[in-house]
Formats: structure tokens, sequence, C-alpha cells
């Protein structure tokens, strides 16, 4: 038996801090807290990854964009003739036909709202959405067909290098620059009419297209523009081969457009020889001397050159006003190209009661095309989003980002349920905006470059030096409960 | 017969409206010999879009109609319409102009690094702040200088200092114009900044004056600045002026002490051909008429202190030359033209506080006022109440009047001081303030922490004196005030932390509450047992 303790000394054991019970909720306290503050801490150190409706992506990017074209026949009898050669088309073109749906009517069946009406002409020419052809000559009704075709879904190989066509954008800005290579050297060009230019040959297609697009336009004279390289000399002319042109552009020294805003820019450029250069021609790849004076790089835009005659004072003069109008003539032409606007087929003339100078067939056929375009660039952008967020663990998906799927997929869907054109192309246009925009988001780089191993080198030197005691102290407690209950046990039996 | 006539006037009008061009650019350059034996040229390139105006910002919700220029800069005009600017300045340059040798400069902003200050009319759809900040980006962008930093920790609405230079709009519906400036003084100024600058220009710099802009050479000048200036004129329309001053010292290069300068040794070239697009090109040459230089070749205009070249008419190519029989005598004495001189001071070798002191020289044997401008960022805190002008030690009330103060927001807005100073006759004022230092935060540190800050410099514009008015220091108009003299920048040294060891204080830290919660935890859950010791064992 150990000897009582002094009186002086007071027995541990009676301190309350030293009971058990007192120590055990100590302990359980400190866990307590630690559970509870596990869900804040995960809540604050954790990325925000809000679920994109996937399933609905991935449903609507299956989906396919057909077209109906409703088209009335002035005689019944050739309607069903007509959807018989499409028929027999359709096999062999089945890749052209893909997005495009024609239905032919007779009169009777027509349709309260067709798209079109095919009347009986001697020469085929449009007007409105009327097209005017010779219906009743049996030989002929296949040619008849492909004209239709032509004009309703214009053949892509047709249209020439799709890749020419600049990237679908809501705005564009068009940058009219009169460059002079070295108008110091004299017999240059010092101004031009810009604004008539616009008035005859611009700003009626621009205003045509304005349901597609919309458009700024700004203009620049520039006195100074040295070309990067030194084009062939042969005598008494200089020549650039179709290497040269590719290098023409001298982006770091000419400045063509403002950077005003974010919105594709397609430029057109008149280029104005130096005396040192001139006549500058544009060589074939065989070396001759091409009769074109103008060529294209494919989403930027236009160069026109020309070689106004030496003046022999040296002056600078305006440019003639005719040479003006042919110059921007060939800009319309090129921005015609460039937009994709499909040109009408051969032999089909285009009567209007104004002097429009697109149809609406082809401007249709455009909407066509750009609605098919902006609705699968839509729907790949979108699988492309779900695809990257499930790659990158670490890439944070933000409201923003949700919103714009959403909104992409509602304009989608409006696509596919919209009867009209302008409502198809519309909201298809409006699906691509959104899909990019949200793909383009910058909030969903933003933790790219923290990873998770930065977070726990940070927290294991102070998570491993405290949870250890914590741990021993509760495993030492249960050990000694255990023990206690089971003397208790013992206890009991005897 | 009347009506074919008028008919024909008519459309010979309408043929040639364009060919009337409603732009003008002319150019001229001025070269001014220094007491010092420096050479300060100035370039100036004017640009007028007549019968232009600002854009309204009433109008900036709709489109804007098609920009259509021929001699105007279209990457500059641009911003202006998309931002609704009405008056913008902006200079960049590189070290201090020194005010007591080389007296004013040509162009007034010779702030160390960038100054940018802009009037914009005021409008509820897009706030000035905005535009403000979208205008700073896009010309950051524009002139590859950093003026994206220039935020809202360093902007300042100085109205007292920064008067409109052209004429301010009346637009309907009485919209104001606010005052928005911000500079930068730790700005380097250098070949990037000068390409898109040249750029701007019609002839670039391939002809005509621009065409000295080499920067091999101007760079290498003892100071440099270029300057952006855009004004209403009213009527007369909009004004684009693109500026470019240096001193250069010819003395460096000479062998005999003589202070012979030419165009082809100052710039590395000399004017090959004529800019077409300018309507006049002009260069000036000054000297002092006590002095006789002959000058080659013959200029064409001739006054007792300034020849004019007009180089459009002139044989090309054009090197003008300036020789000096005698020897370069370094004066004893720098005969001021400015009627006050300045030193500024940051006081005091602690990293939390210290005292901002000036040292005002009048020279004049009259009562000179001026106003003082003093901007600082957040991290420099003013105590007015220790603000103190003192003069032979004595302490002088009657110096300092009118003050206006912004305090600054910490972490946010920028201290604004103005005042109105009343020197007396041939006096030294000493003005001093105490101000403290702020402690800053980890990631508010600039790159390169441990150099310091560079603070912007003051301003001070002397006032004309009106001897109507002998207490007029209230009625501050654009007439009264003189030439801005800048002072040179401070460099401010702040509490910085060491960089390099953020994960070794996370890990000391981390020990020490492991350390310290180790301890409680242990002292609470410890079990205290009394050991008895047998007394038989322990006595063996």
């Amino acid at each position: 038996m150990p000897s009582p303790l002094p009186a002086s000394l007071k027995d541990p054991s009676t301190l309350f801090y030293q009971s058990h019970a007192v120590k055990r909720s100590v302990i359980t306290s400190y866990w307590i807290i630690i559970l509870f503050s596990i869900p804040l801490w995960w809540y604050t150190t954790s990325i925000q990854r809000l679920s994109l409706p996937e399933a609905r992506i991935y449903s609507y990017a299956q989906r396919h964009l057909k077209i109906p074209v409703e088209i009335c026949v002035e005689d019944d009898g050739v309607a069903p003739k007509l959807q018989d050669i499409f028929a027999s088309r359709l096999s062999h073109e089945s890749e052209r036909w893909g997005d495009v749906e024609p239905h032919f009517h007779g009169r009777s069946h027509c349709p309260d709202t067709p798209s079109y009406r095919v009347r009986n002409g001697p020469k085929p020419y449009v007007r409105e959405n009327e097209i005017y052809l010779p219906l009743y000559d049996q030989h002929r009704l296949s040619s008849t067909f492909d004209v239709l075709a032509d004009l309703i879904n214009p053949c892509r190989e047709a249209t020439n290098h799709n890749n020419r066509v600049v990237q679908f954008s809501p705005q564009y800005r068009l940058a009219f620059t009169l460059l002079n290579e070295d108008a110091a050297m004299g017999s240059s060009v010092s101004n031009w009419d810009i604004q008539a230019g616009l008035a005859d040959r611009i700003k009626p297609i621009l205003n045509q297209l304005r349901p597609l697009h919309n458009f700024t336009i700004e203009s620049q004279v520039q006195y100074h523009g040295r070309l990067a390289f030194s084009p062939q000399t042969n005598d008494e002319s200089h020549g650039l081969t179709p290497e040269d042109l590719t290098v023409f552009i001298n982006s770091a020294e000419w400045s063509l457009s403002s950077s005003a805003s974010n919105d594709p820019v397609i430029h057109f450029v008149l280029f104005i020889p130096s005396t040192a250069h001139r006549p500058l021609h544009i060589l074939t790849s065989g070396g001759n001397i091409s009769p074109s004076k103008s060529f294209l790089l494919p989403q930027w835009g236009s160069i026109t050159i020309h070689n106004p005659p030496i003046d022999d004072a040296g002056r600078n003069n305006d440019l003639a006003s005719q040479i003006n109008d042919q110059i921007f003539h060939e800009f319309s032409r090129q921005l015609l190209s460039l937009l994709g606007v499909p040109s009408l087929p051969n032999g089909v003339e285009h009567h209007a009661s104004d002097s429009t100078i697109l149809s609406r067939w082809q401007i249709d056929a455009l909407k066509r095309r750009r609605a098919v375009e902006n609705t699968k660039g839509a729907q790949e952008t979108l699988m492309s989003i779900v695809r990257l967020v499930n790659q990158i663990d670490n890439m944070p998906v933000k409201d923003d980002v949700k919103g714009d799927v959403q909104g992409a997929l509602d304009a989608l869907e409006k696509t596919f349920s919209a009867k009209s054109l302008q409502d198809i192309f519309k909201s298809s246009a409006e699906a691509t905006t959104l899909a990019s925009r949200a793909f383009f988001n910058p909030g969903m780089l933003a933790l790219l470059y923290f990873p998770a191993e930065h977070k726990y080198a940070v927290y294991t030197p102070l998570f491993a030096s405290a949870v250890i005691p914590l741990f021993v102290a509760a495993l030492k407690e249960i050990a000694a409960w255990r023990r206690e209950r089971r003397e208790g046990i013992e206890r009991e039996r005897q | 017969m009347r009506l074919a006539l008028g008919w024909f006037l008519l459309s010979t009008l309408f043929v040639s409206g364009y060919a009337l061009s409603s732009e003008t650019f002319s150019e001229s350059l001025k070269i001014t010999p220094l007491p010092d034996g420096r050479v300060s040229t100035t370039f100036s390139f004017n640009t007028v879009l007549e019968g232009a105006s600002p854009r309204d910002p009433c109008s900036l919700t709709s489109q804007d109609a098609s920009q259509h220029y021929i001699l105007f800069p279209l990457t500059l005009g641009q911003i202006l319409r998309e931002y609704a600017v009405t008056e913008l300045h902006l200079s960049l340059n590189a070290g201090s102009w020194n005010y007591e040798r080389w007296g004013y400069p040509e162009e007034k902003g010779v702030g160390t690094g960038a100054e940018l200050w802009a009037w914009m009319g005021v409008d509820e759809s897009k706030s000035v702040d905005d535009r403000w900040k979208g205008l700073r980006n896009a010309l950051a962008g524009l002139f590859c200088a950093s003026l994206g930093s220039l935020d809202e920790q360093r902007t300042t609405s100085p109205d007292r200092v920064f008067f409109p230079q052209g004429r301010l709009p009346k637009w309907s519906g009485n919209v104001a114009h606010q005052l928005r400036h911000a500079s930068l003084p730790s700005e380097h100024v250098c070949t990037e900044n000068l390409t898109p600058f040249l750029k701007l220009l019609p002839c670039k710099s391939l002809s005509g004056i621009a065409s000295l802009l080499n920067p091999h050479r101007v760079f290498d000048a003892d100071w440099h600045g270029m300057g952006v200036h855009v004004l209403w004129l009213g009527e007369a329309g909009v004004q684009v002026r693109l500026t470019f001053q240096s001193v250069m010292d010819p003395l460096r290069s000479s062998r005999n002490f003589l202070r012979n300068w030419s165009l082809q040794s100052l710039f590395g070239h000399s004017i090959e051909r004529n800019c077409p697009a300018a309507s006049s090109s002009a260069i000036h040459v000054t000297f002092s008429s006590t002095e006789n230089p002959t000058l080659t070749p013959q200029p064409q205009t001739r006054s007792s202190t300034e020849v004019r070249y007009d180089v459009l008419n002139v044989e090309k190519p054009l090197d003008i030359a300036m020789q000096w029989r005698d020897e370069f005598k370094y004066p004893s004495i720098f005969k001021s033209s400015l009627p006050i001189s300045v030193t500024r001071n940051l006081r005091g070798f602690t990293q939390a506080s210290g005292k901002l002191s000036l040292i005002l020289k009048n020279h004049r044997s009259t009562p000179q006022q001026l106003i003082y401008l003093e901007t600082m960022p957040w991290f420099i805190q003013f105590y007015l109440h220790t603000l103190h002008a003192r003069i032979e030690g004595h302490i002088r009330d009657d110096i300092i009047s009118d003050i206006s103060y912004n305090a600054a927001v910490a972490h946010s807005r920028p201290t604004t001081f103005q005042a109105v100073l009343r020197l007396p006759p041939n006096s030294v004022t000493h003005l001093t303030m105490d101000l403290d230092k702020a402690f800053l935060r980890y990631t508010e540190h600039p790159p390169d922490a441990q150099r310091g800050w560079d603070l912007p410099p003051a301003v001070l514009i002397p006032l004309n004196f009106d001897p109507n008015d002998n207490n007029s220091s209230h009625i501050l108009n654009e007439s009264r005030l003189g030439e801005p003299i800048y002072t040179s920048t401070l460099l401010v040294d702040v509490a910085t932390p060491d960089f390099s060891m953020p994960y070794n204080v996370i890990i000391f830290t981390c020990s020490l509450v492991a350390f310290i919660f180790g301890s409680v935890f242990n002292l609470l859950t410890r079990k205290f047992v009394v050991l008895h010791l047998d007394p038989n064992r322990q006595n063996n």
C-alpha cells in the first residue's frame, strides 16, 4: 500500500481536469472542431466548377441542321418531275444536299408563304423571289433543275476555295488604304474620292448584306509603304511572282487598320508603286504578265495595283474619277468574294425594279451557308468545351461560362425549331458567338498554373506536426478506455 | 444662261470637293544652342483636321460615323473617337530637364517618365473613368508603353493646374468636362516608343524633317522626350501635334572644344527630300545676338536672333551647319531666365517616415505667386499640420494659402495637394512637411522592389503678377498661368519583405504554431500521478 501524501501536497487525481471525462471531452472537442472545419476548408480552397449540361450538349451536337426550301412551281405537272430529278441527284450528290432540302410544290398544293416561285419564261432571270425558266421543254428540264440547284445551294467547289471566305462575325471592320510605295519620288496619288467610291460601289452591297453583318468603315492615305522585298525587273516593267504575292504585306511597317475594336478587319489596299518600280505587274507562275491587276489574300483582304502615268513635273495627283470607280468596282467584287456571296449561275440575269446589285436568291443562299457553318461551329465548340473541362481537373467553370453555354444551347434549339430562314440564321449566329465567348473566357485559365501539389506543400508542415499528437492522444485514450472496460468486466465476473 | 453657269459652278465644286483637302500637315524643327554648350532640338509635326469636332459623349451608345483620313493618323483618330476624348496630352521623357541651365523648354511637358492627361465630356452611358481606363490601355498598346499601369492608384484630377489648352465644345444638354491626369515616373523611353510614334506621321521617317529622327542618335542625347497633343481649335478643327525634343552635346565628340554642329553630326542624316504631304516645312535656328556663329547654307530669312530655312524650297540634300570661331568657355554662373528655381528632396532615413522638403528661390525683386501641385501615390501620407514655410529659419504663415487637399485612400486613391505660394522678393523659402511611408502588401510591390518607388514630379506654375488686384489669388484663370516647372522625381525606399523566402516563412510559422499547439494540447490531456519512491531502496 502506498503511504498517504503529506498534507501540504494535493493528490493530482482529485484535480477536476484530471478526471477521465474531462480529458476525453477535451480530445473529442478537438476532433469535432477538425471534422467540422474540413467542409469549410474544402469550400474555401476548392475551385468553382459548375457542372455543364453535358447530356444536352451531346444530344444537340448530334443533331443535323437541314434547312427546308419550299418552291412553288407554276405548273402542277412539272413539280413532281423536278422532285424526281432531285431524288435521283440526291443519291449521287448526297454530300452537297446534306444541309438543304428543297420541296417542289405544284400551284394547287402551294404553301401560303413559299420561299420561291418558279414561273415560265423563255430566258432565265430572277426577280425578287421569283425565277422565270423555260418549264415546258421536257428535254431541258434537267438543266432547269441545275439552274435552280445552283441558285438554292451553290456548289462549294464552284464558289471556290472555302478558306478564302472570312470567318463569320456579326460585325466587320472594312479598312480601305491608299498606299503609295514612295510618294516622295513624285508621280504618286495624293488623294482619292473615297466617299464617291463607297457610295457608288460598296454601300449598296453593305446595305443588302445588313441582315447578315454590320460593317464599320475606315480609310486612310499613306505616303510611304516600302515593300519588304524587291520585285523582279524585266527591261521596262517590274513583276510580282506568285511567291512575292504571299509576302506582299509588310505588316511591320504598314499600319493598315486601327485597333480600336476586336472586330475582324477586311483590308482593301490600293497600292501605287514608286516610280522606280513602275509599271508593276502581277506575273503568272509561268513568268508572263497576268491581265489581272488585283489579288486576294484569303481571309485578309484584297490588294489592287494601279500604275498611274509618270508626271513630267513629278507632282502627286489625285486619282482620276474614272479610275477611282474602276478600283472601287474591283474592291466590291473582292468584298463579295471574301464574304462568300455566291454569284448567279451562268445565263441567269437579275432583273430588279430598283438598282439592287444582289438578288434575294444570292443573299438567301449565303444565309443558308452561314447558318449551316455557324451551327456546326457552335456544336464543335461546345463539344470542345466539354472535352477540355473533363480533361483538366483544375479548370474553373464559373457562372458566366455556364450561362454562355446555356445560351448557346438555347440558341441552337431555336435554330433547329425556327421556320423562317432569317430566324434560323440569326439564332445560329447567336449560338456560335456565345459558344466561342464561353470557350475563350479568360476565367477558365485562372488556376492552371497553381496545381494542387503547391497546396499540399504549404499545408503539410502545419498539419503533420499538429495532427500527430492528436492521433496519439486519441489512440491512447481509446486503449485506456478498452482496458478499463475489460478490467470492469473481469471485476464483475469475480 | 445664269442657271447654266450656276449649275456648272456647282458641279465643279462637287467634283473637286474631295480634292480640296480638309487636312493640313506642317512640320518644323527648332534648333537652339544652349548656354552650357549643348544644343536643344524640338521637332513639331502638326496635323489639323479642319472643320472636325471631338465626339459628343452622348453619341457613344450609337455607332460612330466612318472615319476617312488622308493625313490625320487613323490609329490615333479611332482611339480618340472610341473614347470621346476632347483633349489629350501624352508625354514620354527620359532624364530631367535642367531649367537652371536650359531655361524653359519649347514643349512644356518635360516631367520625367510618362505623363498623360485628358479632358473628357461627362455622360451617364459611359463614365469618364471607364473611358479613361480604355484610353490609357489603347494608348499603351499604340505606343508600346506601360501606360496601362496608370490606374486609379495614380489618377488624379488637378484642374487648377492643367487647364485645357484648346477649346472645349459646348454640346447640347450642357455636357460638363472632367480632367484625368496620371504620371508614371519610372517609365523608360526608348526605340520601341519612337517606332509607333513615327508611324503616326504621314511621311514616317522616310522623307522631310522627320527623316532626321534617327533612334541611334536621338536616344543617345542627354535628354530626350516625345509628346502627343490633341486639341480642339474650335471652328478650325482638331489638331494633333506630335513633338520630339532632345538636348544633345556637340562638345562631347568635339576635339578642339568648339561647339560646332551640323544636322549630320547631330542626327547622322541630312534631309534628302521633301515630305510630299507637308504644306510647310521649316527649320528655325536661334542664337544669342552677342555671339556671331557662321551658318551654312545661307538661310532665306534672317533676324538678329533667329534664321529660318524653308525646307520645301531649298536645294537637297540639306545639311545645316553652325560654326564658331572661338573655343567654348564654360560659364561660371548660369543666369537663370526663370523667375524661380526649386529643389525638392525627401529627407529621413527610416522606412517608416520621412520629410518632404522644397527649397524655392525667388530671383526677382518683385513678390512672386505660384501654384504648387503635389500628387503622391497613396503610400506616401502627408501630415498637413506639419506643413511649414520658413524664411531664414522663421516660420512664415503668409506664404501658403488656398490649400486644396484630397487625402489618399489606402490601396486606391492618390494624394492631390494644391496650394498657392507667395514668395517675397529675392528670398529663399524652405517648405517642409512630415510624411509616413505606408507598409505595402506583398503583391503590391513592383518588380525589383529593392530599388524603391519613383515618385512623380511636383509641378509649380508661376502666376503672372496682376498689379490691379492685390489679393487675386482666388481668381485662378488660365490667362494668369505662366509656364509650368516640373521638379525632378524622387525615389522613396519603402519597407520591402524578403521575397525569396515565403516558403521558409510558411515553414517557420507552421513549426511555431505546431509547437504551441502541441504544448497546450499536452498540458490539457496529460495525466498527472504521484510517484511513491521506496525510502528503503533510496537509502541503499
